[in-house]
């Protein structure tokens, strides 16, 4: 959709697993089912239910048996740590939900078609402090199995749920380590003004 | 535009240079004292305690500091130092009360060799001295020099207990006392070094590897 804004245009690479996502050939609904996508803003289908939220990439992918939808929906819901709070509403409406759950059921709606890479472009920005720390405990835990790539101006949630920090400064990329060799000693005087503010 | 926490940070910074200069006139009376056979034990408690209550107040600020702020990069390390740096002073103050405690002990020691000792002594203060040069003007090269004469101050300690050892008509009461003065000025002398180790620390994070 990016490309139907007029003058955009991308640079750079995205490789995953050796092979760049935007070379020719490469089918982007695959891309798509490889790479899942939580946004800043919970945007759960607002007409579906909370079933269907986490269910409707698997249905769109041809999935129509009930077991199977029915493992998968619970399956995703309890790595989201969503499960317990609406396993008695499946069939309410997502947009019913509090924002921090409907972040939740975002998440289990990426986690549902089982993605190897997980993307969030500032998942807890509209959250509050709890909600936040369900989040950051849901990457904690799914980590151990997906590629976890978030997005933060949060450095204190980046210090606090990455294993490695990538530092990006109008568009460059300045800086790429370890998360506490980063935080305690970053390379880059860039890295070090931003990080303590000394900027300006 | 100066950042909140860097008022913070200053306080931080004026209290570990008030230790620093309490610190380094606790050592070096208590050597003087003991060299000159002079009692001074309730001055050198008194400025020991001191130190040791403004070594808590560092404590607390840099907790306050990393609870307010999250400091990263260069802030951290600068707060981690003056927490070591504290601590070390601190110790200055503990080893310089026990030095000034052996005359208590002892009594009388003016008939023991004390030539060693104003040797280790001037080395021990020589080191603090340096040691709060390099971490006031962050200056890693001064705070490699450390080390080496870190090694000054072991070997003179080793050298007495290993004579002390061999001699068989040693008067016993300098023996002791020169073992116990020349151990504390040697653990000073540790301290003086562990602050220079945070020179490097603060300044590009480099660690040093300790024995």
């Amino acid at each position: 959709m990016h490309e139907l804004v007029p003058r955009a245009r991308t640079s750079g690479r995205v490789i995953l697993d050796g092979s760049d996502i935007y070379a020719k050939g490469v089918d982007p609904v695959t891309i798509r089912r490889r790479v899942g996508m939580v946004f800043q803003k919970p945007n759960p289908f607002p007409t579906m239910s909370v079933y269907d939220n986490v269910a409707a990439g698997l249905k769109l992918n041809g999935e129509r048996n009930h077991e199977i939808l029915d493992r998968a929906v619970q399956r995703s819901l309890e790595l989201a740590f969503l499960w317990d709070e609406v396993k008695g509403d499946l069939d309410k409406s997502g947009a019913s939900l509090s924002g921090g759950q409907q972040q939740r059921l975002c998440i289990a709606r990426a986690l549902a078609v089982e993605p190897e890479v997980i993307l969030m472009d500032e998942p807890c920005s509209a959250l509050d402090p709890i909600a936040t720390a369900k989040i950051e405990e849901l990457i904690a835990s799914i980590k151990e199995n997906y590629t976890v790539v978030i997005v933060t101006h949060n450095m204190q949630q980046a210090a606090r749920v990455s294993d490695f920090t990538a530092f990006l400064y109008l568009g460059q990329l300045i800086e790429y380590g370890e998360t506490t060799g980063l935080f305690e000693n970053p390379v880059e005087e860039l890295t070090e003004r931003y990080l303590t503010g000394k900027f300006g | 535009m100066p950042r909140l926490m860097d008022i913070g940070l200053e306080k931080l910074r004026n209290i570990v240079l008030d230790m620093a200069e309490l610190s380094q006139n606790t050592v070096s009376t208590s050597i003087d004292a003991f060299v000159q056979g002079r009692d001074l034990r309730d001055r050198i408690y008194s400025w020991s305690e001191e130190l040791r209550m403004l070594q808590d107040e560092v404590s607390e600020l840099a907790v306050e500091l990393i609870a307010r702020y999250q400091p990263v990069a260069s802030d951290l390390r600068f707060i981690k130092s003056c927490m070591e740096v504290a601590y070390g002073f601190s110790r200055f103050g503990r080893y310089a009360h026990d030095i000034s405690d052996v005359i208590g002990i002892f009594g009388d020691l003016s008939n023991c060799d004390r030539d060693v000792i104003q040797e280790a002594g001037a080395q021990a203060k020589d080191m603090i001295r340096l040691s709060i040069k390099a971490f006031t003007e962050r200056d890693v090269e001064l705070a490699g020099r450390l080390k080496k004469m870190d090694d000054v101050v072991d070997n003179i300690y080793l050298d007495f207990v290993k004579k002390s050892a061999q001699e068989r008509e040693g008067n016993l009461k300098c023996v002791v006392s020169g073992t116990l003065i020349l151990r504390y000025l040697e653990r000073i002398a540790d301290h003086a070094t562990y602050v220079g180790e945070t020179v490097p620390y603060i300044v590009s994070g480099e660690r040093a590897a300790r024995k």
